[in-house]
């Protein structure tokens, strides 16, 4: 059994390939092996104090958000919250300050959760995770990570070591937008984020939806080029968007939610969470987050 | 049962260096009231949902149940009993009893530091923004009431 | 704040303006110095961990303990073979320390262990090798009451119970009270309206999970435990391990909250037995996930069916209901609740015709007992949600409906009793101008008013005070202080008599062997009966101060005056001696020491014609309430928040208003909590499916509404010092029906479950048939 801190990925990923297992803030991990889910790995490394780690570096066209930026960071960064907003408006979502504190996006990403409130706006912004291994690095779309509830493609010698999000162009918005029953310490029991680009005249060129807590992994709804592009938002559009994330959810019943609940509140957030970042695309400024501001589930 | 590997590790808590052996996956709570013997810091949930365990790692708010003792290694760990200055209560701590924001006291501990942690990185919050920043620190006597009070008095004096 | 003879004040309470309350416990609590059972080490203590059924009912086949014996660290194991064979219990001697034959729900204990390690004893647990047969679970309230239904114990009739507690078969006990002929009337009436209204379980939900160390010296043991009631856990250890009441000393340290989930005897004696086996001190530390599934403390799912009878001019002729209860596996205290739902179901309204039938029912579900108002909270959030609903009959606002209908000074009620002086209608006007309703509200948006009652309890107690040399104080008492500051408040009616200030006293509190006997934190009583004995020793003390001080002024003892720090002699201060001056002479001699345990006051006769009469028809000082909640509704979602709750009380005359006040905003929280997003699940068997925090979901602070309250002080019929009623669990019965009456305003349909979940209130609004609904 080993516990090492690293300072470097390299240090890091060395670890990984002697077959240690990669925690940062360790709240999943301690908790799951509490609740019996999964006993803690015997060799861990802690990935909390590398640098390199905790950076949000904007290039030409993408931005890398680095796995071990806590939601605390995600919520207030200004570039992220201008630029990818419904990763701020997820980020705040999280439960409190404390575990705001020590979650982070990475932690997020690779824990696979389907209820995970960052996964959605990774989806519609068009994230990769960017894995480091002994044998080199590879890209990943966010989608092709998540196999199932915890589960993922990487293999375990793979550290994801950033996210790397195309940065927005031109009138873009997005919004991440939750069903919940309180406003603290809660988890999404449907969430919807939406990314929208409007064209010169106001009617929208581009749009992605993706859905939270209703399938085993977050879903993307699909097909909704042809629903919205050279259309404007009106409540016909923003229906069609409910419906089409409706059918699209395959949600399970259990204490939270059933699924004849869940399969009509995540039309209910779709909808808004597009409205929203329409309305951001517009330049309207809605505040993080947007559950907050407009008045969303416990809002 | 597997034995558990003991590590040595030095925790530096309220100022003091301790140097302590622990099982590689005792959380920090544990180690601290445990090891360190500094019971102020309590155990509601033992799954990062209640706030009573809440301790400060460099100044942030950690839910202490839920973090491993090996990673607080080299960290400044703040607990309940570092708030006062020897007979001097904080300004929280002072607040919190004037206002009424306590009654059974099992909680009082991990709000301290919750709101301690609130004033550091926003000395000027608004009653939301405590209504919020609280938010992790359940409380089942006083419906909060008196404990918001408690920080807008801190608030207020400045 | 005593109101003046025969006028009935209201106070809205600006918190700014409260005189501070110095809690005598207060600094040690926020400086983390503070103990709480779980903070207890002991030289060579060993820790315990239990063994829980795996099933919901099931007979045990054949119960191994060697495995675990033999494991590391293993100190102790033991089981029902190694305590005496008693059964016990508050209502009904129905239940073993360790399930024997039988286990009846997912929390009994089989065995217990303790190990030199927390880990070890856990590993030890788990190496006890149990043989279950499962037995049909009892899990449907109605299909339990049918002839054909298991029974989750089979020689019931043979145990012993309470005296008047009616049963049989699966029910564990039947109340009903009576008035007039409410069938007939039914015929009278000119419009007859009936509801069915279902509560789901819930629970008490204290921050600190319980946790017991017991150490013996000898034949005695000292056992520290977070009970609120310290007697009554005594009396549970001497019952079931034999023993007499001076061998066994119950101690609590700080206690985190308890909102009747820590009433009862719980574990001390399995933890004492586990102590005497090892021959080692053992502490017990309840996880989470324990401390929701296994205390026979759960506050029970409910079903309500009313009928009433209403005349033309909207007045309530006469009321028929049925309450079925949850009472879990074993009776617990819940033997009057039946009584108390009825009570509480038939609510604070005056009708000549009154007939309820309530029965607690045994289920293979973890056992149901008092937390915080039991059966109130849900029985208000029936009878008033039913309420609205004739208003709405009688082409009536709520608000005048209520108006002309509750009882006043004068009235009868609805089991005959005539009431004194009190403040309800004083409440309903108060409530309904402190949430201020605008005159026109949004659409999602709308205020619900409800009102509620709950009795005070006058009982035993007692308290020793006495002055040491310094003339400085102790209170020696066995009242239990769990967080309300009842405890706290002692000092200042003590002060009060002696002419000295709370600073000047300090608290023993909640140790069995210190100080006479009290109930404990439990039924709001504390201020009322313990204040009572601290008073009434106080005035003992002060009798003999003035005797010193006549003495020494050569005046009458009858001309003494106590007062800043000083005895006087009446008309000229200038004739005065230290109360320190006195304390040190008196230190030299018969010193300055005094107990108070007076008769309490009785309580009222009435003519409720009760079948099961377990003595909560007639109540003492009773407390009145109304609440106004200004809610919004999503009706996207049925997603409601509360944004902000007038809520006005009669709860006597209010000694302690910051400490009263904590109590109501409290009781409000809870109340939202219980309304909208507190609920206890269970599989088909009766297992408890969300043990933990993140599933049962408590409010939080960024929850919180904006809340006046409303101190109402009628000036008559208190039962504790200066006009005082009880206070604590009064605070919780309203505010659920409030949100209930809010929500029906907004979506047109009353919800008729509760917790009014976004599913339920969404479901509800749309027409939609619910059966698997969250």
């Amino acid at each position: 059994m080993s516990f090492t801190i690293a300072t470097t990925i390299d240090e890091a990923v060395a670890a990984l390939a002697a077959g240690a297992r990669p925690i940062a803030g360790g709240s999943d991990l301690v908790v799951g092996a509490r609740h019996g889910k999964v006993p803690l790995p015997d060799d861990m490394v802690a990935i909390d104090r590398i640098p390199e780690l905790s950076t949000i570096d904007r290039a030409a066209d993408e931005t890398a958000i680095g796995a071990a930026v806590n939601h605390a960071r995600l919520m207030t960064d200004p570039r992220i919250v201008e630029e990818f907003t419904a990763v701020a408006d997820a980020a705040a979502l999280v439960g409190s300050p404390a575990t705001r504190n020590v979650g982070t996006i990475g932690g997020n990403v690779m824990n696979a959760s389907p209820a995970m409130d960052t996964g959605a706006p990774l989806v519609v912004l068009g994230a990769s995770a960017v894995l480091r291994s002994s044998a080199g690095e590879r890209r990943l779309p966010v989608e092709e990570l998540w196999a199932g509830p915890g589960a993922t493609t990487a293999t375990p010698d793979e550290l994801c070591v950033a996210l790397a999000v195309p940065n927005a162009a031109g009138r873009h918005g997005s919004a991440y937008v939750r069903l919940e029953y309180r406003r603290a310490m809660e988890i999404a029991v449907v969430g919807a984020a939406a990314s929208v680009t409007l064209a010169a005249d106001g009617t929208v060129a581009a749009a992605r939806v993706a859905l939270a807590a209703v399938a085993p992994t977050i879903i993307e709804v699909t097909g909704l080029g042809e629903l919205l592009e050279g259309q404007t938002l009106n409540e016909a559009t923003l229906d069609a968007v409910a419906e089409a994330a409706s059918a699209r959810s395959q949600p399970i019943s259990d204490l939270r939610a059933s699924d004849h609940y869940r399969r009509h509140t995540v039309g209910v957030m779709a909808r808004r969470a597009v409205e929203a970042a329409g309305r951001r695309a517009t330049g309207e400024q809605i505040a993080v987050p947007v559950n907050r501001a407009l008045g969303i589930g416990a809002a | 049962m597997k034995p558990e590997s003991i590590v040595p590790v030095t925790l530096r808590v309220n100022g003091i260096e301790y140097s302590l052996a622990v099982g590689q996956g005792r959380n920090l709570l544990g180690a601290i009231r445990n090891e360190v013997g500094l019971t102020g810091t309590k155990e509601g949930c033992d799954d990062c949902e209640c706030g009573a365990c809440m301790v400060l790692l460099d100044g942030q708010p950690v839910n202490s149940c839920s973090y491993l003792a090996v990673q607080a290694e080299g960290r400044e760990i703040t607990t309940v009993e570092g708030l006062a200055h020897g007979r001097d209560l904080s300004p929280i701590q002072a607040a919190i009893l004037e206002a009424g924001g306590v009654q059974c006291g099992f909680c009082t501990p991990g709000m301290l530091m919750s709101a301690t942690a609130l004033l550091d990185r926003n000395p000027t919050p608004s009653r939301e923004e405590i209504k919020v920043g609280l938010g992790g620190n359940l409380c089942r006597c006083t419906g909060y009431g008196r404990i918001l009070d408690a920080v807008e008095q801190v608030v207020s004096i400045g | 704040m005593t109101p003046p003879e025969g006028a009935i004040t209201a106070h809205h309470v600006d918190p700014v303006t409260l005189p501070r309350f110095d809690r005598a416990d207060g600094l040690d609590k926020v400086t983390g110095s503070g103990r709480y059972t779980a903070d207890l080490t002991l030289s060579g203590m060993l820790h315990a961990a239990f063994v829980y059924s795996e099933h919901s009912h099931a007979r045990i086949r054949s119960l191994d303990t060697t495995l675990a014996e033999q494991m590391p660290g293993v100190m102790a194991v033991i089981t029902a073979a190694d305590v005496p064979d008693v059964r016990y219990t508050d209502g009904a001697a129905d239940r073993r320390l360790f399930a024997k034959d039988t286990v009846r729900y997912d929390g009994d204990v089989i065995a217990a262990v303790a190990a030199t390690t927390l880990d070890q004893a856990r590993a030890a647990a788990a190496a006890v090798e149990v043989e279950y047969e499962v037995q049909p679970a009892v899990t449907d309230l109605e299909a339990a009451l049918e002839p054909d239904s298991p029974l989750v114990h089979p020689e019931w009739a043979e145990y012993a119970a309470m005296d008047g507690v009616v049963r049989e078969r699966n029910i564990a006990s039947f109340s009903s009270i009576a008035k007039g002929d409410a069938t007939a009337a039914m015929d009278d009436a000119d419009v007859v309206i009936s509801g069915r209204y279902v509560a789901d379980a819930s629970h008490a939900t204290p921050i600190e999970p319980r946790a017991v160390v017991a150490q013996w010296e000898g034949d005695k043991v000292t056992i520290w435990s977070s009970t609120q009631v310290p007697f009554r856990a005594r009396t549970g250890v001497c019952e079931t391990l034999q023993l007499p009441t001076n061998k066994v000393r119950i101690i609590v340290p700080h206690l985190g909250g308890g909102f009747g989930g820590k009433c009862g005897f719980h574990y001390e004696a399995h933890v004492a037995a586990l102590a005497q086996a090892a021959g080692r001190p053992v502490k017990l530390v309840f996880t989470r996930r324990e401390e929701f599934l296994a205390p026979d403390r759960r506050r029970e799912g409910m079903i309500v069916e009313l009928t009433t009878g209403l005349r033309a001019d909207g007045t309530i002729l006469a009321r028929a209901g049925r309450v079925l209860l949850d009472g879990g596996a074993y009776m617990a205290d819940g033997e009057f609740f039946p009584q108390m739902a009825a009570m509480h179901v038939a609510g604070p309204y005056k009708m000549d015709h009154c007939s309820i039938e309530s029965t607690l029912v045994y289920t293979n579900r973890q056992p149901s007992g008092s937390v915080r108002a039991p059966t109130a909270p849900q029985g208000c959030w029936a009878v008033e949600t039913h309420t609205d609903e004739l208003a709405a009959a009688s082409g009536m606002d709520p608000v005048a409906f209520r108006k002309l209908n509750a009882v006043d000074e004068g009235d009868e009620g609805c089991v005959g009793q005539v009431y004194n002086r009190i403040g309800l209608q004083t409440c309903i006007d108060e409530a309904v101008a402190a949430v201020g309703a605008p005159d026109e509200l949004p659409h999602d948006e709308a205020i619900g008013v409800a009102i509620g009652w709950w009795p005070s309890f006058p009982g035993a107690s007692g308290a020793v005070v006495r002055l040491d040399e310094d003339g400085q104080g102790q209170i020696v008492t066995g009242a239990q202080e769990n967080g309300t500051g009842s405890v706290m408040t002692l000092r200042q009616l003590a002060a009060d008599e002696l002419g000295l200030t709370p600073q000047d006293f300090q608290i023993v509190y909640q140790d069995t062997a210190a100080a006479p006997w009290d109930a404990g934190s439990s039924g709001s009583q504390t201020l009322i009966n313990n204040g009572r004995a601290v008073v009434a020793a106080a005035g003992r003390v002060a009798d003999q101060l003035k005797d010193l001080a006549a003495a020494e002024l050569e005046a009458s003892p009858d001309d003494i005056v106590l007062a800043d720090g000083s005895a006087h002699v009446a008309g000229t201060p200038a004739r005065s001696v230290r109360i320190a001056e006195l304390a040190a002479i008196a230190g030299g001699g018969a010193l300055l020491v005094a107990s108070g345990s007076e008769d309490p006051p009785e309580y009222p006769e009435v003519e409720a014609n009760c079948i099961g009469d377990m003595g909560v028809a007639g109540w003492a000082g009773p407390q009145f309430s109304c609440h106004a909640a200004h809610v919004r509704v999503d009706p996207d979602t049925g997603v409601a928040r509360v944004l902000k709750v007038g809520a006005a009380h009669d709860s006597g005359t209010i000694i302690n208003p910051l400490p009263a006040l904590g109590q109501i905003e409290g009781g409000i929280m809870m109340g939202i909590g219980q309304a909208l997003t507190e609920v206890t699940h269970y599989d088909e068997r009766g297992n408890q499916r969300n043990p933990g925090l993140l599933e049962y979901k408590l409010q939080t602070s960024a929850d919180v509404p904006d809340v006046q309250v409303v101190f109402v002080e009628p000036g008559a019929d208190g039962v504790g010092p200066r006009g005082a009623k009880g206070l604590a669990e009064a605070p919780n019965v309203t505010t659920a029906a409030a949100i209930n009456n809010a929500i029906t305003a907004v979506i047109g349909t009353p919800v008729r479950q509760l917790p009014m979940s976004a599913e339920r209130v969404w479901a509800t609004a749309n027409g939609i048939d619910m059966r698997d609904g969250k």
